[in-house]
């Protein structure tokens, strides 16, 4: 009975999957065939292929690798770097910013797209801006667009504290009565001791950056030299006439999503620590 | 300069990069929105010159905005359906796959959907539903249940887009679920059993308390995601009619959500001072129901963090 309902429930969950996976080798006319047809007759291998060829796949690869990467290591740095001095030093206003970092996660991205948009605009001299940040377009054709306004993570300052929480003392003490700067603590006795927390910090904030759409959609309408995959695979609806060409629509989406779910294969562990850390301990 | 000043100036420099940037990607946006919400501003302008509206963008939005009152009511429905409705299937998931030793692999199956990108959720499901040979409606005709017309229904394409975010955020909310559920010592189900509970008063007077700080976060980090839903809704409901489709998409008040409306008023219609106060008005519902629920579930553990 319980195998039964959870097979059924696992069932629904992976068939939308394999379906795509079987559809992105079909032509179209068996992918809208009625009644349909479960598999291909030959295997379209080449639908891939044509993806490449087609629209600049590589391109949006590469965007969305950079971006991903660059946020993944500024959020490292800044979280390790937070997290550690708020769970290891004692000091004035130390609950006050906890709190406040915490209570930032109540505020709906979409009250920062407009300012952070001009922002982005006005970077004063970059992209031919002068030096009040007038005349040119600032980050909005550069990368740094799309890497800047998440830098900082709430989400993972939270997280390193409460691993950091966890790191007995006596072995900071150590490092420090041999004279070590604080800085040299944090970076070879307390960071090496956090590489779990950061490679779950790191898979966290690379997947998310990976499938992040609304952002990246506001500014790729003005810079389309930056398309990420997200934005790539809704615009793929566009690219390819779908009654014709719906084999590749769904080609370009296995591609765009195989990198994600490789990365979650190899380090499932990782995920499933970082959401039970940051669900229950206090 | 003693130990503890010394402390205080070591802790503020190494947290200084990111209140450096929380300044810049925060504080700053925050004023701005605020500024805005009380100003007509199409962003081609300098917004020092942008004409000072008083509340007039929040009185239009309230009471003559009937698209924006739709967003809300969708928003709020799809915000508390999925997140329900999610946390009741995880928990039972959970409870089934407790301390079975195939866990890890049911716990495989249901969180892929967690990693790939809503985007290619919404366009694969949008297939899955296409009403003339989408897999969906092939099965029910199979079970001899006529085909549904679903995201080109005007009731039905809100509640299938609330199907497709359930089933995309299961695998996470079981894990965490998994993990209340093992932090549980295992003698107060002795204890139980010793007073001669059953199955469903174990579960009732034991596991359902002592899950409450677990209960507290999945509801409280779910509606905070729920509210802002752009993506899924982006994708499911504009973009190219899909193939072979005969059937054209629902009437967009019955889809839209307060994202949406606030992403096409801004980038759209170039209106970002209304755009602005829209933002407000979600921001006040999440900061509202978000310390309501705080309360609610108090010594849930979740405020002592």
């Amino acid at each position: 009975m319980k195998y039964a309902a959870l097979s059924l429930g696992a069932l629904l969950i992976v068939t939308p999957m394999l379906w795509l996976l079987v559809s992105s080798l079909k032509t179209t006319p068996e992918i809208i065939a009625r009644p349909p047809v479960w598999l291909p007759g030959v295997p379209q291998w080449r639908n891939y292929l044509r993806v490449f060829a087609e629209i600049p796949m590589l391109g949006y690869y590469l965007n969305s690798f950079l971006v991903a990467g660059s946020v993944s290591l500024f959020v490292l740095f800044t979280s390790s770097l937070s997290g550690y001095a708020l769970s290891k030093f004692k000091f004035p206003g130390r609950e006050l910013i906890f709190k406040g970092i915490l209570a930032t996660m109540m505020i709906p991205s979409l009250l920062f797209i407009i300012p952070m948009y001009y922002l982005m605009l006005r970077v004063p001299l970059a992209g031919g801006n002068d030096f009040a940040g007038l005349g040119g377009s600032g980050f909005l054709h550069s990368h740094l667009s799309l890497i800047f306004p998440f830098v900082v993570s709430a989400w993972g300052i939270f997280l390193l504290r409460q691993f950091f929480m966890s790191v007995p003392d006596d072995l900071l003490s150590a490092a420090r009565i041999d004279g070590c700067s604080e800085f040299r603590i944090y970076l070879q006795v307390a960071l090496p001791h956090a590489k779990p927390a950061l490679a779950t910090l790191a898979i966290f904030t690379f997947v998310g950056q990976w499938n992040s759409f609304l952002w990246p959609l506001v500014i790729t309408t003005s810079a389309p030299e930056l398309t990420t995959v997200p934005v790539g695979l809704q615009m793929l609806q566009v690219a390819f006439n779908p009654s014709i060409n719906l084999h590749l629509i769904f080609a370009g989406i296995v591609l765009g999503t195989v990198p994600a779910v490789i990365l979650f294969l190899l380090l499932q562990r990782y995920y499933v620590q970082g959401i039970t850390l940051t669900g229950l301990k206090e | 300069m003693n130990r503890k000043t010394r402390q205080t100036l070591t802790a503020y420099s190494f947290l200084s990069p990111a209140l450096i940037f929380y300044a810049i990607v925060l504080i700053f946006p925050l004023g701005f929105s605020a500024y805005l919400a009380f100003h007509r501003w199409n962003m081609l302008t300098p917004p020092g010159s942008a004409p000072a509206v008083g509340l007039s963008h929040f009185t239009y939005l309230l009471t003559l905005d009937d698209l924006f009152r739709a967003a809300l009511r969708n928003t709020v429905i799809f915000a508390l359906g999925t997140v329900a409705a999610g946390m009741l299937l995880a928990l039972l998931v959970a409870l089934a796959i407790n301390r079975m030793k195939s866990a890890p692999l049911w716990r495989f199956l249901f969180f892929v959907p967690m990693v790939i990108t809503p985007v290619a959720i919404g366009i694969v499901w949008k297939y899955l539903y296409e009403p003339a040979y989408g897999l969906i409606n092939s099965g029910l005709r199979l079970l001899h249940v006529p085909a549904q017309s679903w995201l080109s229904s005007a009731e039905q394409a809100l509640p299938a887009i609330m199907l497709v975010a359930i089933w995309a955020n299961l695998g996470g909310m079981i894990i965490v679920f998994e993990a209340g559920l093992k932090n549980i010592p295992a003698m107060y189900f002795d204890q139980a059993r010793l007073d001669g509970a059953n199955h469903w008063q174990q579960f009732r007077h034991v596991t359902l308390p002592l899950l409450k700080p677990t209960i507290a976060f999945l509801s409280i980090t779910g509606l905070i995601s729920a509210w802002q839903v752009f993506d899924l809704v982006f994708v499911m409901t504009r973009g190219a009619t899909i193939a072979g489709g005969a059937a054209g998409s629902a009437p967009l008040e019955s889809t839209i959500v307060v994202a949406l409306h606030i992403y096409q008023t801004a980038f759209e219609y170039l209106r970002m001072g209304r755009a602005s106060a829209m933002a407000f008005i979600l921001f006040f519902v999440i900061l509202t129901v978000t310390l309501l629920l705080l309360r609610l579930l108090r010594k849930g553990g979740i405020e002592e963090t």
